[in-house]
């Protein structure tokens, strides 16, 4: 009897396994093509044109008013069509909007649709969608992010500042200086000039959704099934952290221009893993490589780098180091070309400033910082550090525990060694390093390592973490000089002559006798492979934001 | 037996309770900000109405109660950083991903493993037997994670026979489930040829012989029935451990399971979605013990008064 029930149990513990094993193998992957070949590129259209994208991630959200990274941001502008575009040299230009109209004193927007935009469910595409849309991701309801974007709109900070327990949301909301006119025409009104806001306005924050499918489906309305789009591409599938697939919608207003018929999109986030599926051919496209194979896959024909616009920076706690003399020596004394050529390794250029290279107006507002040359300048660094009153010799260098940081850290320390400084290297999980930073910082800190990327195409961006407000300061540096010439530059329409305030809070941080708060260490470089089949029209802009349409796969 | 059931079905609620506690007390000592995911710093009034959105403010016993109570009615609420999704949804979408990795991997330990071990034992003190246990050896000591970078390196990139990452169709499943059941696959080995020696030795299994039961019925009916229930006691727990420790393996072949979600919801400080995770996985590991005391007492009727 008991050997009975003991293989009972073996058997149905095998048959259990075996269902298992039957019900999950037959959901193959058919769209598994990656259309591309290895062959010379520059050559005719391939007959599929199919390529398979590794994002690197989940997109976190494809809901235009919560998504604040790139993966989704990509996603979104290629499923989507914003009023505005950047070209290739970041100028807004027309997209979903005909024209776009700014009024003499700089203070009234207005946009006017085309007329054949539709969304995929067959409704027409309205200047009310926009209203809505806008106005829904400032409502502090859905507590977006990037809600500040729209703070430049007349009341759009009253609104999201609103507490529904106490104020009048609704009342705030209708006060927004955003209005559609009619179908086709949206006024904005601003708070004042701001001549880089239809520049803004391509930010993804700004797209617009569809209000049915929200009301309908409420926080899951982005899913595959629910979601209504307007964009080139429609979301075919979304297996959450697995894969995002995309293919061509005919229907859109300028679809005859689109090549691509189908983008498959997987989200390895393991580096050496995504290498080893791109050299396998499952993908076609890498967005990242890991830092410890990219002298390995810089000797490829797929490799491919592109500027970003960022700045990679160590940041001083001013009220440990105080005298600026020995920031600047300290400054001096990194040879950062050679940690880029023998430790970053992925070609970024050295920084001479806070704002990155490609940024408009870079030559205007660059300032050239004496104290930033490529090299370094070891016996300048000794001399400046001999003539500080009160050198702090033993400090602390702050990273957090992504790749890379360490190693340029170790080469820093080298180098201020020579100095005569000692410094220990502490790591900390993300998380609680950004908490341990503030500002203010926590005061065990004396240097920080960060970056910056830009979210929109003005050098404002960069520079007003500089000021003594600003929530991404954690320097504890305050110059009210500096200050008020962020201030004016805010208030100045021409672009030239905000460049120059640009460059002359510039000069107060880095210039001949700049205040030194950090040491910009270099300009951000995107770098990833690509199959040659498509390397051609496969493009990253500054903002690494990738347009499909343009892509095209070749024999 | 079902007395005894019941009683250990209610003894995982206080058990629950403490977890719940604890992970929740510890996951707010360690700090940061779920609402902020980059350097970008969130603005005053986000940072408020997301606060407010999650009510992250509460006083924590009222954050507390609130949260036992979702579990209690299976709703494990929102995650505060993957806006728009439930816990729950990542259950559904992310755990049955893991489970049948973790099935996979526990049949192919199963079925190399108790063979490997009972030749081994029969094969007592050959080169058969010290090749096996040398085997399982190595494949105990050798992390999942290299056998995983080997396979991938060898089997799927130089010789091109299977995929390197994904699980969408079946020859996406089998590198993993090798990779992960490598090493319970040696743990049943050694565990099946040791108690089988044990077994070998016993005087039923000689009267057997000395009956003039043919060799194979004496193993096949005596020798290898005792010898499993052992087996069988390490293999509810392991089963439940190969379920939720596949996180590194489910990293390297980048699979959509529930352990990717667990790490990341740590580093992104996503409360809601650790506490889920952490109590679904207690739930696992309890009835996986549960499941095996069961066995136990139906297999072996000496275990049964003692607990009743």
């Amino acid at each position: 009897m008991r050997t009975k029930t003991l293989w009972l149990w073996l058997a149905l513990l095998v048959t259990s396994l075996a269902l298992v094993a039957a019900g999950c193998g037959g959901d193959d992957d058919e769209a598994a093509g990656t259309g591309a070949t290895t062959e010379e590129s520059g050559g005719n259209e391939a007959a599929e044109q199919v390529i398979t994208v590794n994002w690197g991630t989940e997109p976190p959200s494809l809901d235009p008013g919560l998504a604040s990274d790139v993966t989704s941001a990509n996603i979104l502008f290629n499923i989507m069509d914003p009023l505005v575009k950047l070209d290739e040299d970041l100028k807004p230009v027309p997209a979903a909007a005909e024209s776009v109209e700014t009024s003499e004193d700089g203070k009234t927007v207005t946009y006017v649709l085309r007329d054949d935009l539709k969304w995929t469910n067959g409704d027409p595409v309205t200047a009310q969608d926009f209203e809505y849309s806008w106005k829904r991701t400032v409502s502090p309801e859905l507590a977006a992010d990037y809600a500040y974007q729209f703070y430049g709109i007349v009341g759009a900070q009253e609104y999201n500042s609103c507490d529904p327990k106490k104020d009048d949301c609704a009342a705030l909301a209708d006060k927004m200086g955003v209005k559609a006119l009619d179908d086709k025409t949206l006024e904005v009104k601003l708070t004042s000039a701001q001549p880089w806001f239809v520049q803004q306005s391509a930010h993804h924050s700004f797209i617009a959704v569809h209000k049915a499918t929200v009301d309908k489906f409420g926080d899951k309305w982005t899913e595959a099934a629910n979601i209504v789009t307007n964009g080139p591409f429609k979301l075919e599938n979304w297996e959450h952290s697995s894969a995002i697939d995309l293919v061509k919608w005919d229907e859109w207003r300028d679809a005859a221009s689109v090549k691509l018929t189908r983008v498959n999109g997987r989200m390895i986030e393991d580096g050496t893993t995504a290498v080893q599926a791109f050299e396998a051919g499952e993908v076609d496209v890498l967005e990242t490589l890991p830092p410890d194979e990219t002298a390995r896959l810089k000797e490829t024909p797929e490799y491919e780098k592109y500027t970003a616009l960022g700045t990679y920076y160590h940041g001083f706690n001013v009220e440990s180091i105080t005298d600026v003399k020995q920031r600047r020596a300290m400054a001096l004394a990194i040879p950062r070309q050679s940690l880029i050529d023998n430790i970053a390794q992925a070609d970024q250029i050295p920084a001479t400033g806070m704002t990155p290279e490609g940024m408009p107006g870079y030559d205007a507002i660059n300032p050239a910082s004496p104290w930033l040359p490529a090299e370094g300048d070891m016996e300048q660094a000794k001399q400046l550090m001999s003539e500080v009153a009160n050198p702090k010799k033993s400090i602390t260098l702050y990273i957090n525990d992504a790749p890379g940081h360490r190693e340029i850290a170790v080469g820093i320390q080298a180098a201020w060694e020579e100095l005569g400084i000692e410094s220990t290297i502490k790591q900390q999980e993300f998380q609680q390093y950004l908490e341990f930073l503030g500002p203010p910082p926590n005061k065990d800190v004396d240097v920080y390592r960060l970056g910056w990327i830009g979210d929109f195409v003005d050098a404002i961006n960069f520079l007003e973490l500089w000021t003594c407000e600003s929530g991404n300061n954690s320097t504890n540096y305050c110059n009210k000089e500096y200050d008020a010439l962020i201030e004016k530059a805010r208030a100045t329409e021409d672009n030239d002559a905000r460049y120059e305030i640009y460059g002359q809070a510039e000069e107060i941080l880095f210039g001949e006798n700049g205040d030194m708060p950090i040491i910009p260490f270099y300009y951000y470089t995107y770098q990833g492979l690509e199959r040659e089949s498509i390397k051609e029209s496969f493009d990253r802009n500054l903002l690494d934001q990738v347009d499909l349409t343009k892509v095209v796969v070749t024999e | 037996m079902l007395k005894f059931i019941v009683r250990r079905i209610f003894w995982t609620i206080p058990v629950l309770l403490v977890v719940i506690f604890l992970t929740f007390t510890m996951m707010r000592q360690i700090g940061g900000n779920p609402f902020r995911q980059s350097e970008r710093a969130v603005t005053e009034a986000t940072q408020r109405n997301l606060e407010a959105k999650f009510h992250v403010n509460d006083p924590w016993y009222l954050q507390y109660a609130h949260y036992v109570k979702g579990v209690a009615t299976f709703d494990l609420g929102p995650s505060l950083v993957v806006r728009g999704r439930d816990v729950n949804d990542i259950v559904a979408t992310h755990f049955p991903t893991s489970i049948q990795l973790g099935l996979f991997a526990f049949l192919f330990a199963i079925v190399l493993g108790v063979p490997l071990g009972m030749i081994a034992a029969l094969r007592h003190n050959t080169w058969v037997d010290y090749s096996a246990m040398f085997f399982s050896n190595v494949f105990h000591a050798v992390p999942s994670f290299l056998i995983a970078t080997l396979l991938i390196y060898f089997v799927a990139l130089k010789a091109g026979w299977f995929p390197t990452s994904g699980w969408t169709s079946w020859e996406h499943k089998v590198l993993p489930s090798i990779a992960l059941g490598f090493g319970p696959m040696a743990l049943f080995a050694r565990l099946v040829r040791g108690t089988m020696l044990e077994t070998l030795q016993q005087d039923y299994v000689r009267t057997a012989k000395a009956k003039g039961l043919r060799y194979r019925r004496v193993v096949g009916l005596h020798v290898l029935r005792n010898s499993l229930i052992p087996v069988v006691t390490a293999a509810g727990p392991l089963l439940g451990f190969i379920i939720t420790g596949s996180f590194v393996i489910e990293l390297i072949f980048n699979i959509p399971g529930i352990g990717q979600q667990f790490v990341d919801s740590v580093f992104n400080r996503d409360y809601s979605v650790v506490m889920g995770l952490t109590v679904l996985l207690s739930v696992i590991v309890i009835v996986a013990n549960l499941v095996v005391d069961i066995l136990y007492g139906i297999l072996d009727p000496r275990t049964r008064d003692v607990r009743a």
